[in-house]
Formats: C-alpha cells, structure tokens, sequence
C-alpha cells in the first residue's frame, strides 16, 4: 500500500499574515525579493512619514539551503543584473566570461563544426556560472535587505477565497509514511498573504493547481517540456578553455528527436556539460540518463572527459513553449514569474536573465499595488503591461515561433528556424500551434521491438563507471535526501492504470524518463501482468519530468517535506 | 535551569569535499549543517527547560557563516545567543575551543551545559569534557536521558553492547548528549520570524584570545583515502568454508 502526501484535514493551522509572499527562492524569486525592497527603501527615504514596512515580505524556499534545488548550464546574460544590481559583476560568483563558442553537428563517429556560430548562439558577453552559487549569493543580498527567506519550507496549497488567491498553505511537517502525524508534527501554516508570487520553477505545483482552478491554460498553446540531465566534471587541464562554450545536435538522437548538449569551460578546470532532451519523444523507453551517457562515448566528447572524474549529477526540465504558452502572468491577488510562467528563450537556451527581469518588474507591480492598497486583478495586470513593455516581450516575441517549428523533427525545423529569422520571428504562420509533449507517445505496439535506429537512446544505461554511470551512481552524486518515514510525495491518481493499462500500452516509461529511479516495476503475484509499481520517492531530484511526461497524466508532483530534495552545490 | 548548548557548524554530510591547497583541511565552498548531536543537544535542552522553567543559550564558534545554526538554535527556541566570531576557530583544537568558550561565559551561571557527544567533522569528542574540566564541574557523556532530582541531576549513559550507566550527579554539570536521545522539532515560520528580535552577542577573538594558547594539536595533512580491493577465496567442502567465513567475520574483520 503506498499512502501518498495530501494536507492533513480537520486540524488548528497556526495563521500568519503577509503583505507579499514569494513562493521560490530562485533568480526569479530573489530578484523580486530585492527589487521590492529597492523601491521600498526608496520610497521611505521620499516619504518618511508614510513608510511601508519589508517586515511582512516573505521568501519561501523548499530547500534547505538557498541554491540547493538550482540547476542550469549555466550561462547568464547580465543584462537584467546590470538593471537590478549596477557594480554586481565585481562581487558576485562569476566563474568565466565566455571567450569562445562552437556549435558541432554530431554523427556517429565524426563531430562536424558548423562554419558559423549562428547569431542566437553567440555567447561573447555573456558568463559562465553555478546557478547554486548565484542563487546563494543573490539569497544573502536578499536578507541583507530584511527581507525574510524561510528555508525549508514549500507552498503545499493555494489558499482562496473564490477565486482570488489569498495567500499559501505551507507543508506540514512529520507526517510518517502512512500520512499520520509523528510525534514531532509541525503542522504548515496558512500564510495569508495579499500578493501570492508564484517563483517556484519549472512546472511549479502550485502554479500548476491555480492553472487548473482557473483555466489559465485556455486559449493559448500548452507548455512544452525538456529534460537537462547534467554531470559536473573535473578534468585535466588544458581539454577546455575556460570561457569555452560548446553546444552539439545531432547524435545519439535520431533527427525526430528534439534536444542536444552544452559543454562549458568552467574555472578550476571544472566543465559543466549535460544533454536537454525534448519531453516530446515517441518511444516510452526513451531515457535521458542514458543518452547523456550515450553522448559521453561519442570520441569528441570521450576525449574531453578522459581522465577526468564526475563530482555532480543532476536533472531538471525547462519550458519550451515560448510566447504562445505563457499563462495569464496576473489575477486577483497573484503573479507568476520565472520559469514557471515560461520565461525562457529556447532558441538561445537561456531563462535566467528573463527570469530575473520579470521577479523585477512584478515587484514593480506589487510594489505599485501595495501603496495603492489595491491587490485586485485589475492592479496586478500592471505586471503583464511592464512585460509588454520591456525587452523581455522584445526577445520572446523574435521566437514565440521558434520551438513549435522543430515539431516534426530537425530538418523541419531547421527550415523554419530559418525561415523565422528573416521574418523576424514569424515564419509560415502568425503563430505556430503545438501539442502537450506527453501526447506525442506511441504505444509499443507501433514501435519495433528492438528500438530500430533509436536502440541507442533505449533502456538503461550500464556505465563503465569512468565515463558512462547507471542511474544510481549518478543519483548518488545528486546528493539527493528526504526524511525517508514520510508519505510519497510523487502521487499517482490510480495504480491501477500503471498495473494494468500502461504495462501493455507503453511498458510503463516512468521506469524510463525519471533521471532518479524513483519508479520501479516489481514482480508481484497479485496483478494481471505480474508486475506492480513502485515508488522511491527519497530518490526525488524534484525535476517534475514525471508529472509532464505521464502519457494518462496520473501523476502530480507535489513538494515533500520541506528541507528534502537534491543538494547541487556548485552546479 | 539554565542551560548553555554549545553548537558548531559541519560540512554537510553528503557534501563533495575538496581538500584546500596545503592539504591540511577542505576547501569552505561546500554546504554546511549543524552537527547532529548538537542538534540533539539543543532539543535536550529546550525539554528541559520546556519542563523545568529556565533559559537556553545557544553558543558557537566560527566565521560568519556558523551564525546560521545560532539562528536555528533561536528560531526552534532558545532565548539568546553568543558568537565568538572568527575564521580562525575553524582550525582551533578542543583544548583551545574549551578554553575560549569558558571565557566567554565567565560572568555567566549556567547550571548545566551541553555538547553533542562529537563534531561530525573532526570527531574529537573532546570540548565538553575539557570545558567541564576547566570549570571544576563534573561531567558525563554519552547521555541519552536526563532527570532532574532534588540534589541535582539522573542521568542515562550509553555503554557499549546495549548496556547503560545511570549516575546521579550534581549540578552544576557538563554533559555531552548522544544522536537520538530525543526526536527533534521542525522550526516554524513564527520561530523564525521571532529568531530575528533575539539578542544575539557577538564576541570577537581579540576578546578571548588571551583564554587560548597556542594549538597543541594540528593536522599534518589530510589525504583522500587509496581504494583498494581485496578478494580473497574460501576453499573447502562447504561446511568448512562456512566456518572459516564466520571465523573471518567474527575474528578479522569483527561485524559479527
């Protein structure tokens, strides 16, 4: 019997009130922090009779640690840092400005260099960091300010009132594994708050409960997913420079495939190198930890690595979809910001920079909102116009196209990549429609048996334990931790359709697509098919590819125990 | 009862460690917790007080990053707390830490103090039973039960092989406090929030080096262990194999 995580009922919840609550201390979710109280410091210096207080400003944060859950490439455009923190390049952890960038088609055996770097890869300008490290740092800028982050707690439920958002429920604390509450139960608090910031990341799970409650996701293209599965490595010097930046397409994906690799040139001989795949594959046995393994036996790449030694794993999804997929940004009494609005550029692959400009320009709107005491939908859309306005709209609206064209695989894509380009973003159509990625799975009765050209992307990974790892190896180098006596936290609707259904339909590819090896088929006698799910869920590197690529959408991610999840120090 | 709970700042447990260049102690760019016995011995305390009135007083050495788990100390409860501020008690020893942590208490009364039984990091276990020493106080470690009596204090010890030593002792006393004594307490937004009004007394070196003296003990160098792997193959029918297994498991490699 697995008991999976829901709020305990019928009891007393300790209340706290709130002006502003940032659900996610992320770029996004710190640079709204600080831009918020910026502007409150300003004011009361205009007007220190009519002060407004940073007292009641709070940032929640599911790790235990600030940077903790933060994964990414990583490379920052400093533009929005420029805006938000003028000087910031002398004291923050930059590890390399980027010197030299490279774009390789991949075959099989051979890595062919694209004659030019095309414009969007340009990365002059632009800094290689540790999104953990940044985070870290912008988190101590943030409570330098006074505003208060509490770490290890997540936003466990939206409150409401109709259907305006009136602040949020926090994670209850000691619940064992058969949702009971141990002797040491805390239990989450109803943070009320006057403006909800919705900061939490990729497929938040509160942004995903409001999208639902409120149909947010009508009228517009549905948000399209990657996987980044990523390896930290130490090599011998002299294989990369520092400030080199490499992207590869091609293999070991077949040309249907969406996806391709970074490889950057970080200090200390550090690379950073992972491979996205697009959560959009046909095959249910399709792994992503097994293509980043499959990648690193390509000669190109095995050279790179040789000799060196992986000291970090990890694995987050981005979102695709671009302009067309982006949510309303604004409602009676919440924004939301960052990755989970969809603030990310897939054609240069970068989000942080649009991250961080959009937490600004909501602490703009909420800042607004505050002195008019107004915290209305009709205030807060203010957001969504500051967007409108910015560069933010300028850089996303150039590729609202860009993701869908690659739809129906690379050449096509490539085609109209192009043809966008001299559209100025366009293309064949004004805008380009998609599908949720999940949809696009095939039965395995469509497929060959044996994966055909695509066996190289299939099942697990042995690793050779130098170059290539299985997925517990890696996950060890996760540092992933939960309080293990609790309920699970990844929650499936109906087992029985894993049991029954989805071991005929698609051989359940939760076993597949999770970098964690959270799920597990065991035999068991009871079932029809003779094997039963099964769930780890301490293994959790709180990536949410399971709650995207579910082909019956069974699966909900919610947060676990506060403090629990990955530790990626210096990924 | 008025309780002083000395804490200190660990490296993560599942933290990548790299080792700093002279190879005498690892490199700082890595996660950091309270050390778990600590944690332990703070929760100890906050019963204690919990049941028996008093105040708790949370005190760590470190740079400015240890203050962290004084703020934990005050957001699960304690009432105030004492840092003695400085990169450079990093690398101290146990004598010395003893030393400058007296000191800083001096113009204090404390009836009872505690230490986790060790630091996850070094794993000296030596602090508290020095500090104990320098005040004149008596001490026992390895507690896993407290009980206040008329003349002062019952206490449970862990002995090896699943026995305990209860003592009787008076107060006042130093006790350093086993992982797993209690269950701990989660902090809550209100105690964190509450955490930030608590005094909070920074002590700089300058103010206690006079305490310390020079460290008697230091690490030559620190080296990640060689991994080797040795197989060696039982011969014999299989009863005799067996014999010989379990004479290796109980004689040589001692886990049974």
């Amino acid at each position: 019997m697995i008991y999976f995580r829901k709020p305990i009922e019928g009891i007393e919840r300790p209340q706290m009130e709130a002006d502003v609550t940032i659900v996610g201390g992320g770029p996004a979710g710190m640079a709204c922090a600080l831009r918020l109280s910026q502007l409150i410091d300003k004011h009361n210096r205009r007007y220190p009779d009519a002060p407004l207080s940073k007292e009641n400003i709070n940032v929640l944060e599911k790790a235990r640690e600030i940077g903790q859950h933060c994964l990414s490439g990583a490379l920052l455009d400093p533009r929005s840092m420029d805006e938000l923190l003028p000087g910031w390049r002398r004291e923050a952890p930059l590890d390399a400005e980027v010197e030299h960038e490279g774009v390789f088609y991949l075959t099989k055996k051979k890595a062919h260099r694209l004659p030019i770097t095309p414009p969007p890869m340009r990365d002059h300008g632009n800094y290689v960091i540790s999104i953990n490290r940044f985070t870290k740092w912008l988190g101590e800028k943030v409570e330098q300010a006074g505003i208060t982050i509490f770490t290890g707690f997540a936003g466990s439920e939206l409150l409401f009132d109709g259907d305006r958002v009136t602040g949020v429920r926090t994670d209850d604390k000691g619940m064992d594994k058969a949702n009971q509450p141990k002797s040491n139960f805390e239990p989450g608090y109803d943070l009320k708050s006057k403006i909800t910031v919705l900061a939490e990341g990729t497929r938040g799970s509160l942004t995903k409960q409001l999208v639902g409650r409120l149909d947010l996701d009508k009228h517009r293209n549905p948000q399209v997913y990657g996987v980044g599965v990523k390896e930290l490595w130490e090599v011998p010097s002299g294989r990369i420079r520092k400030g080199e930046v490499i992207y590869t397409l091609g293999w070991p994906l077949t040309t249907k495939e969406y996806g391709g690799s970074w490889i950057y040139g970080s200090k200390d001989s550090i690379v950073s190198m992972g491979f996205v795949t697009g959560l959009d594959y046909a095959d249910p046995r399709l792994d992503p930890q097994r293509v980043l393994q499959q990648f690193k036996t390509h000669p190109y790449i095995a050279h790179l690595l040789e000799g060196g030694k992986m000291i970090r794993y990890g694995a987050k999804t981005m979102p695709y979809g671009g302009w067309w997929s982006m949510p309303p940004l604004a409602g009676d009494g919440w924004m939301i910001i960052g990755d989970g609005a969809g603030f990310l550029n897939s054609q240069r692959l970068k989000g942080i920079h649009l991250g961080i400009k959009s937490g600004m320009l909501a602490a703009e709107a909420a800042f607004e909102a505050l002195l008019a005491n107004n915290f209305s939908a009709a205030q807060l859309k203010s957001f969504k116009e500051k967007v409108d306005a910015s560069w933010v709209k300028d850089e996303l609206w150039e590729v609202r196209n860009f993701h869908q064209g690659f739809e129906n695989g690379l050449l096509h894509g490539l085609f109209h990549a192009t043809l966008q380009q001299l559209t100025g973003g366009r293309g064949l159509h004004a805008i380009y429609t998609t599908e949720a990625g999940h949809r696009r799975m095939k039965h395995l009765d469509q497929l060959p048996a044996d994966g055909g050209n695509r066996a190289q992307l299939l099942g697990k990974a042995k690793g050779d334990g130098k170059l290539t790892f299985d997925k517990l190896t890696d996950l060890y180098h996760s540092g992933t931790k939960h309080e293990e006596d609790q309920p699970s936290h990844l929650v499936i609707h109906d087992t029985n359709i894993c049991n029954t259904r989805c071991v005929v339909e698609f051989g359940n590819p939760c076993q597949h697509f999770c970098p964690a090896n959270v799920y597990e088929m065991e035999e068991a006698g009871d079932v029809p098919h003779g094997k039963s799910i099964h769930l780890n869920p301490s293994n959790c590197v709180h990536c949410k590819t399971c709650d995207i690529m579910d082909p019956y959408e069974i699966i909900t991610w919610v947060p676990p125990e506060g403090g629990g999840g990955p530790n990626y120090d210096g990924m | 009862m008025k309780i002083l709970v000395c804490m200190k700042q660990v490296p993560q447990k599942d933290a990548p460690l790299k080792l700093n260049e002279s190879a005498t102690w690892i490199r700082d760019d890595v996660s950091y917790e309270v050390n778990e016995p600590d944690a332990y011995a703070l929760e100890e305390a906050l019963r204690q007080k919990e049941k028996h009135g008093g105040e708790v007083v949370v005190i760590t050495a470190g740079p400015a990053r240890s203050q962290t788990v004084l703020r934990e100390g005050l957001a699960k409860g304690a009432d105030r707390a004492i840092h003695l501020e400085d990169a450079a008690f990093v690398g101290m020893d146990a004598l010395n830490v003893a030393k400058v942590f007296v000191a800083a208490i001096k113009d204090e009364k404390f009836d009872l103090i505690f230490t986790g039984l060790q630091s996850d990091d070094y794993g000296f276990a030596q602090t508290g039973v020095i500090m104990a020493e320098l005040l004149g106080w008596p001490h026992a470690t390895i507690i896993m039960e407290i009980q206040k009596s008329d003349a002062g204090i019952r206490v449970k010890r862990e002995l090896e092989s699943g026995f305990f030593q209860h003592v009787t002792m008076p107060l006042p006393a130093v006790l350093t406090i086993q992982s797993g004594i209690n269950k701990l307490r989660y902090a809550t937004l209100l105690g964190i929030k509450q955490a930030k009004n608590k005094p909070l007394r920074k002590v700089a070196l300058e103010e206690v080096r006079s305490a310390a003296g020079a460290n008697l003990q230091k690490i030559e160098k620190l080296y990640l262990p060689q991994k080797s792997k040795k197989t060696e193959m039982l011969e014999g029918a299989p009863g005799e194999v067996a014999k010989k297994l379990v004479d290796k498991l109980r004689n040589d490699i001692r886990v049974i």
